[in-house]
């Protein structure tokens, strides 16, 4: 499906992005196509499992700086070529892979620290940082960007910025919309262009909100200023069972609601806990596991952590107390590592949505029932991970431990159940995504959710990229 | 195929972004086929049509460093270097390897073993290392690589070969203990040299007591294939230095390359990107002392960021630091 055809056009675009972005960050390279075909999303992998081709770029280009990304974009501009960004290829919904072919521009080479800033406890860096390699050099320096996302060492951070991510400590530290100062951003059609440089502000709409989850549509995101945080005197963890979901659902609402501030709070229902908790943890019991946490001075977080303690105790529970509390973080990243994640030949996914309180519950149950209902073979598992004051996050996932074997057949299979589950939390007050973005995957989607609001957004894409060259297939913008 | 051997290591990797972080040549290259990942799919690929592999795929397996990091950082611990080598060993197998590794293999292969000196224990020096720092009171063997060099090239028959005539002189020398200041000879001869005691040299030179802090490198083959790394520690804390984290995390390989051995004479120019990448992570360049337990890693730091001072573990034992 490429649009650029085998002849010596090829190498001439090939000539002007090496003028571009220098002789060794144009690649061709076979080994190179096929890894920037695959990112953490299910169909590219099970069609890689069952020897197919997923569709390959043409070129992969890494440039340094938002000069060179703005080069390429106005060379992109001019063949009318697409430029899908990538920056670690871990998102899970297809967004960084490149359906029409043209140039992957790999942002990985853009990975400097620029500037520290210690009176405002501010950091700006490029966005191709691997995330973790950006946690160690703030923690060098003593200071933490409480960015903890399972994938921290697997992203960059304009991948996050670029689907609106989250880390395990968002509950106090938010997510990474709440983490951003500033922006600099290369826009389609190539200029530079920064975002005010506070996040509080009454001059005119937020234009750093217009692009945090616009996963690489209208543009690159290049440089950004965030939020850092000393790093606290204390971090402390506690764990309870409560004999069902709804239990564990109203002490954590409960924590919530008393206006206390957990840096997490994770709840798992029953199936998880007895399927994943088990495995992970050790803890072979029956009922759901609620863990919490807080930082801070160490007097303050003993006591929010009795209070909250406390808060628990009002249900009917049973204490597992702090130890079983730090093995959940001691162990936090541990889920996500073979062979304790799911894997091939097993089709999984996670339906990740978020509600307000009133809500959070019938959409587990709408979720949980489509799975059911419809797919009688699927697993359904689920954990709420990031909450606020309003509501929390629910973190289901599918399993189906022999989907179809012909990958046709098992795409068409895969997206059945999605378009179930997510319309069945739609219906409940939920939305297609709360941190892992819409991509390939929930394109299809996007009109059903915002309604006529979808025109402004539709609106916007074509302003800023006329050609439409910017990441075309996804987040179910007109191609 | 060798392979079919990492069948489990090939399912784990192949979609698998946890480690990516500790990818030394996926670092400075910002491929994705220069990861653990990116290489297992390709093993991926390779299994279903060695005859056609295209040469890119050969190419990324042989610019893999093969420090092991990831497999060290891996909670379960699949062996993603032990399935790159698989990879070589089956690409030498199907006559694929390129020009470039069989000219250095046919190089590697003219290894001729000699035993000179007196005393009770044997000194291997290695291709990195100079007969005029081995330590005193020991017999010196030299004469070429042990057969690690072929063996992470993939020519694993040659290897033998080299390996026996290796072996043979150890033997004749009539020493009972081999000290050898390079990690990966080590490594080699540790596993393989049986009723002989394998030392590396932090195990076991004395030294003199000196002073100030320094940067301790750790060594790909003592650390990550070794689960080493308090011997050249203890050493230095025992001669009076003060030891300072170097970089920013104490995972990441610091060795350019040590874990293939001979990586710079294969890929001089990720090497030096390598180098670049330590002097880039350096508190004070200009000042620093950074000190390697691998006579390999010295040499190239020396070569390609000579802006940085780097000793080896031997030198400030028998010199100390200035
Ligand atoms: C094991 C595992 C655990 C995970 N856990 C979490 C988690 O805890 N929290 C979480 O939020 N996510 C998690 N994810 C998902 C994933 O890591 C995030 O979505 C992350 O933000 C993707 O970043 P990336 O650099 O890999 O982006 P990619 O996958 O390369 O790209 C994602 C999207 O962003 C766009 N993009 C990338 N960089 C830029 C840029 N600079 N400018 C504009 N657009 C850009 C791409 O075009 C694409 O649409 C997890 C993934 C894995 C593999
Ligand atoms: S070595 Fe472990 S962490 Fe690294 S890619 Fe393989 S399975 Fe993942």
């Amino acid at each position: 499906m490429s649009m650029i055809k085998e002849n010596y056009l090829l190498s001439m675009l090939e000539s002007e992005l090496t003028d571009a972005v220098g002789r060794d960050y144009v690649s061709t390279n076979a080994a190179d196509q096929l890894g920037h075909s695959i990112d953490y999303y299910w169909i590219p992998e099970m069609w890689h499992d069952r020897g197919r081709e997923n569709p390959k770029p043409d070129f992969i280009v890494h440039p340094s700086s938002a000069e060179e990304v703005a080069k390429v974009m106005k060379i992109a501009n001019n063949y009318k070529i697409p430029v899908t960004p990538w920056g670690g290829g871990s998102g899970s919904q297809g967004g960084a892979l490149p359906m029409y072919g043209g140039i992957i521009l790999d942002t990985k080479r853009m990975n400097k620290v620029l500037a520290i800033d210690t009176a405002s406890l501010t950091v700006t860096v490029e966005t191709g940082i691997n995330t973790q390699h950006l946690e160690w050099a703030v923690e060098k320096v003593g200071f933490s960007t409480m960015h903890f996302p399972a994938s921290i060492a697997c992203a960059t951070l304009g991948g996050f910025l670029a689907h609106r991510g989250t880390g395990v400590l968002s509950t106090k530290y938010g997510k990474i919309e709440d983490m951003v100062m500033s922006l600099e951003m290369v826009t389609p059609t190539g200029e530079i262009i920064n975002t005010l440089p506070v996040p509080r502000h009454a001059s005119g709409p937020d234009l750093t909100m217009l692009y945090l989850g616009s996963e690489g549509t209208l543009g690159v995101i290049t440089k950004v200023t965030m939020k850092i945080h000393p790093v606290p005197e204390a971090r402390k963890f506690h764990a309870f069972l409560f004999k069902n979901m709804h239990e564990a659902m109203v002490a954590g609402a409960n924590i919530m609601r008393s206006r206390l501030r957990p840096c997490v709070i994770r709840l798992y229902d029953e199936p998880e806990t007895a399927r994943l908790i088990k495995r992970v943890l050790g803890i072979d019991k029956q009922g759901a596991y609620l863990v919490f946490g807080f930082d801070g001075p160490e007097k303050i977080v003993d006591l929010e952590l009795e209070q909250a303690c406390a808060i628990c105790r009002r249900q009917e529970h049973e204490d597992l107390g702090t130890e079983l509390g730090q093995a959940w973080w001691d162990h936090r990243y541990k889920f996500f590592y073979p062979p304790y994640m799911f894997h091939l030949p097993q089709a999984f996914g996670t339906l990740d949505t978020v509600a307000t309180f009133d809500n959070i519950e019938n959409v587990y149950w709408a979720m949980k029932n489509a799975v059911k209902d419809n797919f009688p073979e699927a697993a359904f598992i689920g954990h709420y991970s990031h909450w606020y004051e309003w509501g929390c996050m629910l973190y289901a996932r599918f399993i189906v431990d022999t989907p179809p074997q012909d990958p046709q057949e098992a795409t068409l299979y895969y997206n059945k159940i999605w378009n179930s589950a997510i319309r069945a939390a739609m219906r409940e007050g939920g939305v297609i995504n709360e941190h892992h973005g819409v991509g390939l995957k929930l394109g299809r989607l996007m009109k059903e959710l915002y309604g006529p609001a979808f025109n402004v957004l539709g609106s916007i894409k074509k302003v800023l990229d006329p050609n439409n060259i910017m990441n075309p297939g996804k987040m179910g913008f007109e191609r | 195929m060798n392979i079919e051997n990492f069948q489990d290591t090939i399912n784990a990797c192949r979609f698998c972004f946890m480690c990516r972080h500790l990818s030394a040549v996926g670092n400075v290259t910002f491929r994705e086929s220069d990861t653990p990942r990116g290489r297992a799919l390709l093993t991926g690929k390779m299994q279903q049509n060695i005859k056609n592999l295209p040469p890119d795929y050969i190419d990324t397996f042989y610019r893999a460093e093969l420090s092991a990091a990831n497999r060290f950082h891996c909670v379960s611990h699949y062996d993603e270097a032990g399935l790159i080598l698989a990879a070589r060993r089956d690409i030498v197998e199907a006559g694929l390897a390129p020009e470039n590794v069989k000219t250095l293999a046919a190089e590697l292969q003219k290894a001729n073993f000699k035993v000179e000196g007196s005393g009770s224990m044997l000194y291997y020096v290695d291709l990195y290392s100079d007969k005029a720092n081995a330590p005193k009171d020991c017999k010196i063997i030299s004469g070429g690589d042990t057969g690690k060099a072929l063996e992470v090239l993939g020519f694993v028959k040659e290897a033998e070969t080299v390996w026996t005539k290796f072996q043979t002189a150890v033997k004749a020398s009539g020493c009972q203990t081999v000290v050898t200041s390079c990690p990966a000879s080590y490594d080699m001869m540790k596993k393989r040299l049986d009723s002989v005691k394998v030392l590396h040299i932090a195990e076991f030179i004395e030294g003199k007591r000196g002073s100030g802090s320094v940067y301790y490198l750790d060594s790909d083959y003592l650390k990550n294939y070794n689960d080493n790394m308090t011997a050249p520690r203890d050493l230095l804390k025992k001669l009076g230095y003060e030891l300072k984290p170097f970089g920013t995390n104490g995972e990441e390989s610091y060795s350019a390359g040590e874990g293939a051995v001979i990586y710079d004479k294969l890929n001089p120019e990720l090497t030096a990107k390598l180098c670049e990448r330590i002097a880039e992570l350096a508190d004070n360049p200009a000042i620093d002392i950074l000190v390697t337990a691998s006579p390999y890693t010295r040499s190239v730091l020396n070569k390609y960021v000579p802006q940085l001072k780097v000793l080896l573990l031997d030198e400030v034992a028998a010199k100390g630091v200035k």
